[in-house]
Parts: C-alpha cells; structure tokens; sequence
C-alpha cells in the first residue's frame, strides 16, 4: 500500500511522526514545507513553498502536487493539517484516492480553516476531541487523539 | 537548565522571549531559548532560532528541569512526552503573535487537566518558574487507539484493493 503523509511543520509534522507506527510497514512518503524542521525528515519526501493564506502560492502548489500524485500514484492519503494537504484533498477526490484527514489536537472547541474545507473533501474526518465532533457535523469521528 | 520554545510558527513571539531574557538577568540557571521567528534578540541567555535536527531537541527536552513553552501542538506534545514540569504561555491574536486564539483552547484544557501552569499575564511567569513541579503524567504510548484506528482501516483498504472492491469502504 503506499501511503502519501501531508503536513505542514510543527506541531502537524510531530503528530504525524506519532503516528508514524500506523505506516512504518508501508510504501510511504511525504509532501511538507521546505522548512529547516523538515530538512532532516529521514523519510522519502516532496517539499512546496510555504501557502498559508496566499491564494497564488495555493494555485502554484495545487500544480506542484498534481504532478507529484500522477507520479507516486498513492493508494491513501494521510494528513494532519494544515492548508498544505487542500491541494491534494481536492485532487484526490477525481483521482480516486481515498483520504483520512486528522483534526490537529491543537483544535478543541472551534475548526481550523482547513478542517472547515477538507470536511467536505475527505473520506474519513477525524477530531482528536469528542468536543469538536458535534460542531463538525456527522461525519467528524474521534477514535482517539496523539497523547 | 529551563528549555524555552516558541516552535515553528512565521510570526514571532517576542512577548514571552523578552520576558525571559529579564528573568535570565536575575535567576541563576541555564537557560536556552529556541526563538523560532521572534526578531527580539536576547542579551542574557544562550537562542538559536531553529534546528534543522530533531533530537538536537529532544535532547534539550530531556536535559531540561522544566520546559517553558507557547501552546503550540508539537511543543506541547514533546514536553508531556518527556514529562517534565510545563509552564505554558498561548500566543494571543492581539499581540500578532499567532493568527488567532486557538492556543487557548489547548492551554485551558492543560490547565483544567493538571498537566501545565499557564500564564495569561507575562508579569506572573518568574514566580510560575520558581514554583513549578513535575506534575503526575503517565503516557500510554503503546496503547494509542487513533494509531489502531489507522492501522484497522488501512488493513481493511488493502483487503478491499485486493478483492477490486473499493467503493464500499466506509469510516
């Protein structure tokens, strides 16, 4: 199975790295920032310019990721925030690639901007607290959290 | 030694550094400072902005008496991991030190569960860093239900890929 890991640095890069036992027996890899925290990641990786809330940063890495899913081609996508995983999100809805987003455990009473749109996007929508299940909606689960 | 960080985020967090850099003139301990993108340089105490390698940290984590910290996600993470005394202080919007408040969420909830001082008023830091302890924290790491929740679904994926019957795969 290969399994792209997206996240931002941080505290979204350190969960991911939790979780890491989830994935360590697959094919996996990772889109992050290029940012001095994710220099020395020991995992195959891609890394686009920092998004944030620049809209022409997010349509230059919308290309950037397309290009990166047509090569791996990956079965499933993991992320736990923040904006870098919308390009491939969205992408990933007509490449037919199933997604599991995972609420940052920063997030405990109100959703993140892109928690509000990978909703949508998403095959799985995780929260890691009960708290924000009923402010999401239906399809928010919690099934535990990083600590 | 106290172990200050202020994580990965772009804006600074000049608030908290400015403060220590204060306390670091009259206590007399080591202190060390990752800065992150805080302009503010200090004068009495040993910054670095960010290290490119993550256990240069984690052995900071581990050295430290007491870990002094934004309430950032992966800050936080590490110090409970490492279960040393935490004292929290959440980036405010108002000071333009993070895009919003939602680092008050997770120092609140810290605070409710016993496993953080947080300062809201930066004046009441130095009294925080004399009196903090370590506070009673046990991790559960090889029992995390997300990381068996993950594991369960991904099996179950691979399982539906090798019958060819992907669409009726649900959460």
């Amino acid at each position: 199975m290969k399994i792209a890991l997206v996240c931002s640095q941080g505290g979204h890069l350190n969960e991911m790295l939790f979780l890491m036992e989830a994935f360590k027996k697959h094919d996996i890899f990772f889109i992050t920032y290029k940012n001095p925290t994710t220099r020395a990641l020991k995992y195959k990786k891609y890394v686009v310019e920092n998004i944030g809330t620049n809209i022409r940063m997010m349509i230059k890495a919308f290309f950037q990721v397309f290009k990166i899913l047509i090569k791996e081609k990956p079965d499933l996508i993991v992320s736990t925030g923040s904006e870098i995983a919308i390009p491939p999100y969205i992408l990933a809805r007509f490449m037919r690639i199933k997604t599991i987003y995972i609420e940052s455990w920063c997030r405990i009473k109100t959703k993140s901007g892109t928690g509000r749109i990978l909703y949508y996007f998403s095959n799985v929508f995780l929260v890691q607290w009960p708290e924000l299940v009923k402010l999401y909606g239906k399809k928010a689960k919690y099934r535990g959290a990083v600590i | 030694m106290i172990f200050v960080t202020v994580g990965t985020h772009y804006l600074g967090f000049e608030r908290l550094i400015k403060e220590m850099d204060k306390i670091a003139s009259r206590i007399n301990e080591k202190i060390i400072c990752q800065i992150g993108s805080t302009k503010y340089e200090p004068k009495n105490m040993n910054y670095f902005t960010f290290v490119e390698d993550e256990e240069k940290i984690a052995e900071l984590y581990k050295k430290a008496r007491i870990i002094i910290s934004h309430a950032g996600a992966g800050s936080i993470f590490a110090a409970l991991n490492y279960q040393k005394p935490l004292v929290v202080v959440p980036r405010l919007k108002k000071y333009n030190e993070h895009i919003d408040d939602h680092q008050l969420e997770l120092a609140e909830v810290l605070e409710k569960e016993g496993k953080a001082v947080v300062i809201y008023d930066i004046n009441n830091l130095e009294n925080a860093i004399k009196k903090a302890k370590k506070l009673n924290y046990k991790r559960n790491k090889g029992n995390n239900n997300l990381i068996k929740f993950l594991k369960k679904y991904i099996k179950r994926l691979e399982d539906e890929n090798l019958h060819g019957n992907i669409n009726s795969i649900s959460s």
